[in-house]
This record gives C-alpha cells, structure tokens and sequence, in this order.
C-alpha cells in the first residue's frame, strides 16, 4: 500500500512539474491562438539562466526563479511585439511554422552560448527529503510542485482580479470587440505572450534542480504541453493544473502497469490523452468557449 | 525474391571469409618483412587518403559526438604530423571530412552517402550511436566502402552479416557483466540486483546480458523493468525497486538518465551496496553535474587510462592521456568515448598499410584479417565484424576522480565497497 | 481594405512553367542515364548516388505533404499525426518482408491498405473533434504508436526490423516519384469532383455544408482514409529503401511538423502547393545541413528563413505564381498589414 502511496505522490510531484510547464502554453495558446513550438526553449533559457546564477554567484536556484521571471518576461514582450505580432491574424498554422523558425533558433544560440555539455543545479539539501513512514517526499520536487500551485494562483489572480487580466480574458472571448473598446491589442498581446514566457522561464528554473539540462532538453516539455493543456481543457487555470497533476500521474503509475511492460509507460499517457478526448472532446475541465 | 538474395550473400560469406583469412596471413607475413625493408629508403609522398564521418555536432547526442569528433582528431594530427598512412613506400597524407548529423540517424545515412559521392572519401569513420550506426552501416554497404566504428555497440547490427562495416569497442553485452564479476569478488558478496533499461537498442542488449549472466555469479535479478528512452522521469520505477531492497543497482541508459536516476536514489533514500550505469558516470560532465554525490557510482568503461596495453604502434597510454589534454586544454584525462574513436582510425591505419593498397575491396579484407594491439586495447574483429577480444574494464569514481578498480591487472584503485548510506555521506 | 491584385506578367509565368517542365522532365529521365546501357552508349551520367538519396527524400516529403494536404489542407482538418501512417506503413512492410517472407511487391500493396484502414478507425474516433483538440488528439495517436511499436517484441522492439538489402537506388526512386505523382493526381481528382466540393465546403463551414446535404462523417472519414493511404504508401517504400525499420527512423515527430510546414508554405487547399513546398523545404535543409562543422549556424539560418518566408509569403510560395499577388513592396507592406495585429 505505501509502494502505491510512494508512486501517487511521485505522480502528483511530476505533475506538478507540468502545471508549471503548461501554465504558459496555455495562456498563449488559449487567449492568443498560437501554438508556440518554441515553449520549450523558452524553457531551457529559464533554466541556463538559474544553472548560470547558481554555478557562478552560488544563488539558491529557488531564490533565482523571480529573476527568471522578469528576464523571460523582457524576452517574451520583445518577441510578441517585434515579431509574432506579424502574423497574429494569420491562420493557425502560421504561427506554428513562425515559432518552429523560433525554436531553432534559439536552440542554436543556446547550443552557441553554453555547448551541449549537460549541466545540473544539485544545492546541498537537493537529496533531503521528507520521510512519512516508508513513503520519501523530496524536498525539491515538493518544491517544485509549491511553486506551481503558487504560479497558478499568481495567474488566476492577473486574470480575473486586475484590468490587465480583464484586458486579456476581453481579448481572447473576442478581439475585435476588445479593440472596440479601447483595448491596445498590441500591447495587450505583447503582455499576454510576456507573462507566459516569464512562467515558462520559471518552470524552466525548478527544472534544473532535478534534471541536467543541455539546449535540447526542452523539446520534449513542448510536446507534453500540448497533452496537459488538452487534457485539462483550454480556458481556464484550474483545468491546466487538473491537466497537469492528471498527466503526471498516469505516467508514473503506468510504469508499474500490470501485464505490460513499464516501457509503455509515454504509450499509455498518450493513448488516455485520446480516449480521454473521444469521450470528452473538451478535455477534462475545458469550457464549451 | 529476398530468400535468395539471403543465399547468395551466404555464398559470398564463405568466399570472402577464406579469403580474408589468406589475405591476413599474408598482410601479417608482409609486415613483418616490410619494417625490416622499409630502413634506408625514405617513401615519397602520394595523394591525400579521404575519410568521411558524420558524427553528431548538435541535436540530442551533441556531446557524445563532440568527443568521438576529438578521437578522431587525436589521430589525425597524429598522423599527419609523421607525413601519412605509408602505402607500399608512398605516404598519404590524411584528410578526414566531418559532417554534422544532428543527432538523426535518417540523416546520418544521407550525409554518410555526401562523403561518399561528392567529397570522394575512400572511408567512412562511424557515428556516434548504435542508431546511426545502424543505418550507416547499410549505406557502406551498399556503396561497398569500408567503415570502421567505435561508438556503436549493439549487436544487432553486426548480426546482419554486414561485410563492410567494423566495430573496434566491445559489443553491448559486456558493458556491465564486469561489474557482476568483480561483485563475485567482494565480501560480503551482493546477492540480489534490480535493473532499470532504457528501450533503446544498445541499452536493452547490455540488459539481457546481465540478466542471464547474474545467475550464474549467484546474484539474483529482483526486479527489471524498462521506461521509454525519453522519459522525463524515472524515480517511479525507481522507488518501485527500492522495494525489493537490492544490494546492485543497475542502469542501462545514457548520461542523462545516470544524473537523473543517481539524484532519485538520493532523494528517495535507495541505499544499495553497488550503483552502476552503462554510461554517463565515465564523462566528466556526470561528475560537475553531482558533485559529491557521484562517488562510489561504478561504470563499465570500454578504456580508462589506467589501463597497461603495451601498443605495438601510436601512443602509449600515458602519451594519449598528455597529448589529449594538451590540444584540448583539459584538465581530465580523455574519456572512453575519445578513446575508441582513435582506435577506429588506428585499425584503419593498420589496415590500409597491411592492405598495401587504398583499393575498398582489400582494405576490407584487411580490416577482417586485423590483429594488432594498441593503448586501446586488442582490436580484433570475430567473422561478424565487432571485436570480442578486448574487455572492459570496472571504473569507479572516488573522491570526484576516476579510478580503474577491476579486473586487477589493469587497476589501479581498490573498489570502496559497500557504497555508505546516502545520510551518512 | 481591398487589395489591387495584379497578374505577375505573362511572360513570367511561362517561363516558370517552362523551367518547371524541363525540371520534371530531368528528374523523370534522368535517373535512366545511370543504367548500364545507356553509359555503354556514351550518355553523361546525370545522377549520382547521392542525387539519388536526396531526391528520393524529396519525392516521400512530397508525398506525405500531398498527404496531409488532403486532410489538413482541403478538409480544414489539421492532424499532427500523420506520421503514425507512414510508421505503419513501414512497419507493415517491415514485418511482412522480414518476418513473414513475402516477396516486397505483395507487402508495398498491403502497407497503403493497413494504413488506410488504421486511418479509418482513428478518423472514425477523432473526427468529432474540432481544432485544436483534433490536433492534438492526433498527435497523440502519432505518439503513442511509435511508443508502442517499440516496445513490441515480433515488431522488432527497441531492435528494430532489417531487411534485406536490395540494391537498386533507380527502383527506389521511381516507386517514390511514382507514389508522389500518384498523390498529386488524386488531389488533382478530389478537387474537380463533388468530393472535393464537399470538402472544401466542410473546411469553409461544417454546419452549413451539412445543411445542404454533404455527408460530412462520411465525406471527413473518407478524406483521412486516402491521406492515410497515400502516407503509408511512402512509408512502405522507406522501409525497404532503408532497410532499416525502427521508432527512431519512421515515427520521427520533426518529420510529422516538416510535413506540414511543407504544405502550408507551399499553399494549403492547392495541388501543387505541396510539392513546391516539399521540394523547396527538402533541398533546403539536405542542403544546409551538408554544412560541415557549422552546422550550428545553417540551423540559425533555416530557423530565420523559416520565420521570413511566414511573415512575408502566408499565402504560401504557390501564391506568387496562382495569378493573385506581385512581388512587390506593395504587395509585402499590405500582407503585413493583414496579418499583423
């Protein structure tokens, strides 16, 4: 029982890994119509930047995730307004092919800038954990998950308590309305795609703690962004992190899959991504928009 | 159609095996009279001698493909610097022309297939990768080019009767039975294992062979089970066999997974006596990337520098060791990975020079025929094509430094075993 | 705003088909120059091996966009999966050529028709889905069947299959550009018939088409299946021209976002649009990616280029010469202003 018990936390921990990796996909993604096939070097970026912090001035990569933010949030602004704005009333594909361009792109420099060297952030308390019996919660990944819970909170709050966040929810329903009254679309759009990077660059910061990390490492976090946000359902916060937590679990708990081999453990999350959309085709918590 | 394309490459098996086995000895007689010929004349110099290699510059395998890029290097300017490969009298000098697969074995193939057509090399010098190596490997054959690998060790791809390709590095199969036999000897002896593999080709070859070799060290295999070669996380299985309490921990992967499994084991509070990966732990990016926690962590090394090969050509151990970190600037000696990369052009060389001749044909035979020992170790093709005579050797890391612990004859450290608890480091 | 649309003049025109005729007409007789009659009789060898290789690629990218057009492109239906039919495809081959030993023509006829009815039942599932939901519902699929085939012990697991060798880079290319033409006539096909009509209208608005009578399950089932079909086809033809069958080589997911990158810069909903995009995308990257050590730098460079031509061509390379735009600033400044925010 605690072997299962051990395995559902391990879940909700990698869980907890993906809200924070989708959170900003979602966001772009929902209220924006674009597919950013470049999240996951956004990522990677957060995390140079917190492995550099730690590997030279000695920074508590925890204490460096805010510096994360703001630096992904600059980043973010410059590339919405300067560039992915060109394209925003193009059809769908368009923006998938522009942040494809981007992803090779930015993955070039970051292979220029740092090498394919795997590099790691293990702080001294990294292997501490908190022990229950014979069931261990590491403290980093608990970490991890806290800063994830947070960020959602931080997001839920931008959305639905400030006029940035009414700003952005009026954009998304209906953008022509928006600009109707009186809205800056550029503006907006450019903070929209900021606040989305910044929590990319953060997730990009936690996962350095517990992955090495090397310029192509993001690739496959886009991939699952798309699976989580999916799963959850697009729209709204509390669907990503249903997404999230949900994603995380059955990829653990489909390594000790009885009869098939654990191997099949990213075949079985994929394959209950589709039949949860065959039976529901809005995901688990999505709105009918 | 394809049954008897199969029967006349068995045909063509037998031919070309007898003779092979006549061209060696004869290769083998023509050495031995040629270093006493060749005194007093000085050769002239020919034509530059081509070799090709797609290797993997970026892309997921960018770092492996870096240092199998250095092996090469190593023996390039090595050889250049004493004029070329000596053909009957002529020194060739050496042109090796690189190109960057990204890491897609698709690719690799079709760059492989560049060198060949339109920058004319006469050889391909391998990939990095099993994967790669696989597809390259039907690329030379088909063009009929010799090629000549060291990073990739599965065996399936020698088990297809390839004529034209050779793998200097031992097959997957003996990555980690060394460890199990320097287990056998260590008191008080490890009794159960669990096995984590990745479902890549290589690494599940190297853990079928542990898991039939464990038994008959009297180990017992608890528990063994494969994740996705991508996935993000394996502290599930982890913990999982953290359960069945094993005295061995295995991992079967490469370098990222080692990191990520070797920080699981912290966090979680897996305590075995023994931790040992397939590969990561012999980089030193496995070391900068753990800090402390990578001690006591054993891998099973294809070469280390301590090993006490006395080569009958090129370097000796310690001149590579110095030679490499000086072009480089290292501070760490060079790792296995560079290793078995100058081996593959040294087997090259031997060849060649045996062969008397840069024709593919004879140069292939020549390779088949090939025994000769270097500070790699012996390199020896068996009728497949990979080189079953070399062993590989136990390494662990003790203090943040790589120590070669087993067999013996070759170590220069003592095991430090059992592994401490990981609260009491 | 409405734009001034201006015919590229005439003679422009002619001269890319011409050009594109005597390029069709090289890559058709070409290849023939490399047989052993035609050297004997003194003929320049027009390709090499390595022009084989490269246009061999080329023709299975044409045809998986041609593919994926047909779904995506003219059903409004963009899948991210396509690839897991071009897996199977190879896979079908992979296993009936080496496990079951049948002879390679028998197994190239049963790969398009496994993929197909594999594309039946996934467009039978998923096609209530819409948008972005469709999308990812099929990469999921695409994902997960490259997971499972490799865990799969008789389809070869983590090994992976081989075949036999057979060594005929002309074969290979025909039965490529052969599948290429194939799909190009189809989509020429679909887009004269009802069936295409009713496509098109499906993609334009889906209610209101089936409003006037379009079976619409029917008709989106059906549009899936040949994409499926023609897909695996390619797929099949790759397993045996590589010999070499596994996860890595043929459920690649960067091959499942070429493809698509093909057809929508080439102009989505078009019968050409794929292959001019195909054909330039491909030799793009064969050729950048011969780049030596620098590769780096070729990856900077595609990634940009990639990022100008969406800004600057959205109605994709097909466009120019369709008869509706010019190359002209004019032209540049009131596309930007069209798309951008």
């Amino acid at each position: 029982m605690s072997q299962f018990t051990q395995q559902v936390i391990l879940g909700l921990l990698l869980g907890g890994i993906y809200v924070a990796v989708a959170l900003g996909f979602s966001l772009v993604w929902g209220v924006l119509n674009i597919v950013n096939l470049a999240h996951g070097a956004l990522i990677m970026v957060g995390s140079y930047i917190t492995w550099t912090l730690f590997a030279r001035l000695h920074v508590d990569p925890f204490l460096s995730l805010p510096l994360d933010a703001i630096a992904l949030f600059v980043i973010g602004y410059a590339l919405q307004r300067g560039i992915i704005n060109r394209v925003i009333r193009a059809p769908l594909l368009f923006t998938f092919l522009l942040t494809f361009g981007l992803n090779l792109v930015i993955v070039s420099l970051l292979l220029l800038l740092f090498t394919a060297d795997f590099r790691s952030v293990t702080t001294t308390y990294s292997g501490a954990g908190l022990h229950l019996g014979s069931v261990v919660i590491p403290y980093i990944r608990l970490g991890g998950l806290l800063v994830a819970l947070v960020l959602a909170g931080i997001l839920w709050l931008i959305l639905n308590r400030t006029r940035i966040g009414a700003g952005i929810l009026a954009v998304g329903a209906d953008r022509d309305a928006a600009q109707l009254v009186g809205i800056d679309l550029r503006h907006l759009y450019a903070l929209t795609f900021a606040i989305g990077a910044a929590f990319a660059g953060v997730a990009g910061g936690i996962i350095s703690t517990f992955q090495s990390i090397t310029p192509t490492a993001g690739d496959p976090y886009t991939l699952q962004s798309f699976a989580v946000v999916i799963l959850g359902g697009l729209g709204r916060v509390s669907a990503t992190i249903v997404g999230g937590l949900a994603f995380g679990l059955i990829e653990v708990l489909g390594q000790s899959a009885p009869g098939l081999g654990s191997g099949y453990a990213n075949a079985i999350a994929f394959v209950v991504l589709v039949l949860v959309l065959i039976v529901r085709p809005r995901g688990l918590l999505g709105r009918l928009a | 159609m394809p049954p008897v394309v199969e029967r006349l490459y068995s045909k063509e098996v037998v031919r070309r095996e007898r003779f092979a086995l006549i061209v060696g000895a004869a290769a083998l007689l023509l050495t031995a009279c040629g270093t006493s010929n060749n005194a007093g004349t000085s050769p002239s110099t020919g034509a530059p001698i081509v070799f090709g290699a797609a290797v993997s510059l970026t892309g997921a395998q960018s770092k492996e493909g870096g240092l199998t890029k250095q092996g090469y290097d190593m023996w390039l300017d090595w050889i250049n610097q004493r004029g070329g490969i000596v053909v009957n009298n002529v020194k060739h000098p050496v042109q090796i022309k690189y190109e960057d697969d990204q890491s897609e074995a698709n690719l690799s193939a079709t760059l492989v297939q560049k060198l060949i057509t339109d920058e004319k090399a006469q050889f391909i010098l391998g990939p990095y990768g099993s994967a790669a190596t696989a597809t390259d490997a039907i690329v030379a054959e088909k063009d009929g080019i010799p090629m000549v690998e060291g990073n990739g060790a599965a065996q399936a791809i020698f088990n297809k009767g390839y004529k034209y390709t050779f793998g200097v590095l031992s097959p997957a199969n003996k990555y980690l039975t060394g460890v199990l036999d320097m287990a056998a000897t260590l008191s008080p002896k490890p009794a159960t294992l669990a096995m984590l593999t990745a479902n890549d080709n290589f690494s599940v070859e190297v853990a079928k062979a542990v898991e039939e070799y464990a038994p008959t060290k009297g180990i017992q295999v608890v528990f063994s089970k494969q994740y996705p070669a991508a996935a993000p996380d394996v502290s599930g299985l982890l913990s999982q066999a953290k359960a069945m309490n094993p005295d061995i921990v295995m991992n079967s992967g490469h370098l990222a997974e080692a990191i990520a499994i070797n920080k699981a084991a912290k966090q979680l509070g897996v305590n075995a006596k023994i931790f040992a990966y397939s590969v990561g732990p012999s980089t030193p990016d496995f070391i900068s990337a753990l800090g402390p926690d990578a001690n006591y962590v054993y891998d099973g090394s294809q070469w280390t520098p301590q090993v006490k090969y006395q080569p009958s050509f090129y370097l000796s151990v310690s001149d590579y060791v110095k030679a490499y970190q000086q072009k480089f600037g290292a501070s760490a000696p060079p790792d296995y990975h560079v290793a078995e990369s100058t081996a593959a052009c040294l087997a090259f060389e031997k060849a060649i020079e045996n062969a008397g001749s840069l024709d593919p044909g004879k140069v292939r035979d020549a390779l088949a025929g090939l025994n000769v020992m270097t500070f790699f170790g012996q390199i020896k093709f068996d009728n497949r094509g990979i080189n079953i005579y070399k062993p590989m050797v136990v390494e662990q890391i003790q203090n943040g430094v790589h120590y070669t612990v087993y067999p013996a004859a070759v170590a220069n450290g003592k095991p430090l075993y059992p592994t401490p608890a990981w609260s009491t480091r | 705003m409405i734009a001034r649309e201006q015919r590229l003049p005439r003679w422009v025109r002619r001269a890319v088909i011409a050009v594109a005729a005597l390029g069709l007409l090289y890559v058709i007789l070409g290849p023939l120059t490399s047989l052993d009659p035609a050297q004997q009789a003194g003929l320049p060898l027009l390709t090499d091996k390595l022009w084989f290789r490269i246009a061999t690629t080329v023709a299975m990218f044409v045809v998986m966009a041609a593919g994926w057009n047909i779904i995506g492109g003219l059903t409004g239906y963009a899948s991210f999966g396509n690839i897991a039919f071009f897996g199977l495809g190879a896979y079908a081959v992979g296993v009936l050529v080496s496990n079951q030993r049948w002879p390679f023509v028998a197994a190239l006829i049963a790969a398009p028709i496994i993929a197909g009815l594999f594309g039946l039942l996934m467009g039978v599932a998923l096609l209530r889905l819409r948008g972005h939901y469709f999308a990812v519902a099929t990469l999921g699929v695409g994902v997960a069947v490259g997971e499972v085939v490799n865990n799969v012990p008789s389809l070869g697991a983590s090994t992976g299959l081989f075949l036999p060798i057979v060594r005929s880079d002309l074969l290979f290319f025909y039965l490529m550009l052969g599948a290429a033409l194939l799909a190009v006539i189809v989509t020429w096909v679909i887009l004269r018939s009802r069936f295409g009509y009713g496509l098109l209208a499906i993609r334009e608005n889906e209610e209101a088409a089936a409003v006037i009578g379009v079976n619409t399950t029917f008709y989106k089932v059906a549009a899936f299946c040949l994409a499926a079909a023609l897909t695996g086809l390619a797929g099949g033809i790759f397993a045996q021209w590589n010999s070499f069958v596994n996860q890595e080589n043929v459920f690649p997911i960067s091959a499942n976002v070429q493809m698509i990158l093909m057809a929508v810069i080439g102009g989505t909903g078009t019968v050409l649009g794929p292959v001019a995009g195909a054909v330039v995308l491909e030799l793009i990257i064969q050729t950048l990616a011969g780049g030596g050590t620098n590769a780096v730098y070729s990856q900077i460079g595609l990634g940009l280029l990639l990022m100008g031509c969406v800004i600057f061509i959205p109605r994709g390379v097909i466009d120019f010469f369709g008869g509706r735009s010019r190359l002209s600033l004019g032209y540049l400044r009131q596309t930007l202003r069209e798309t951008s925010a």
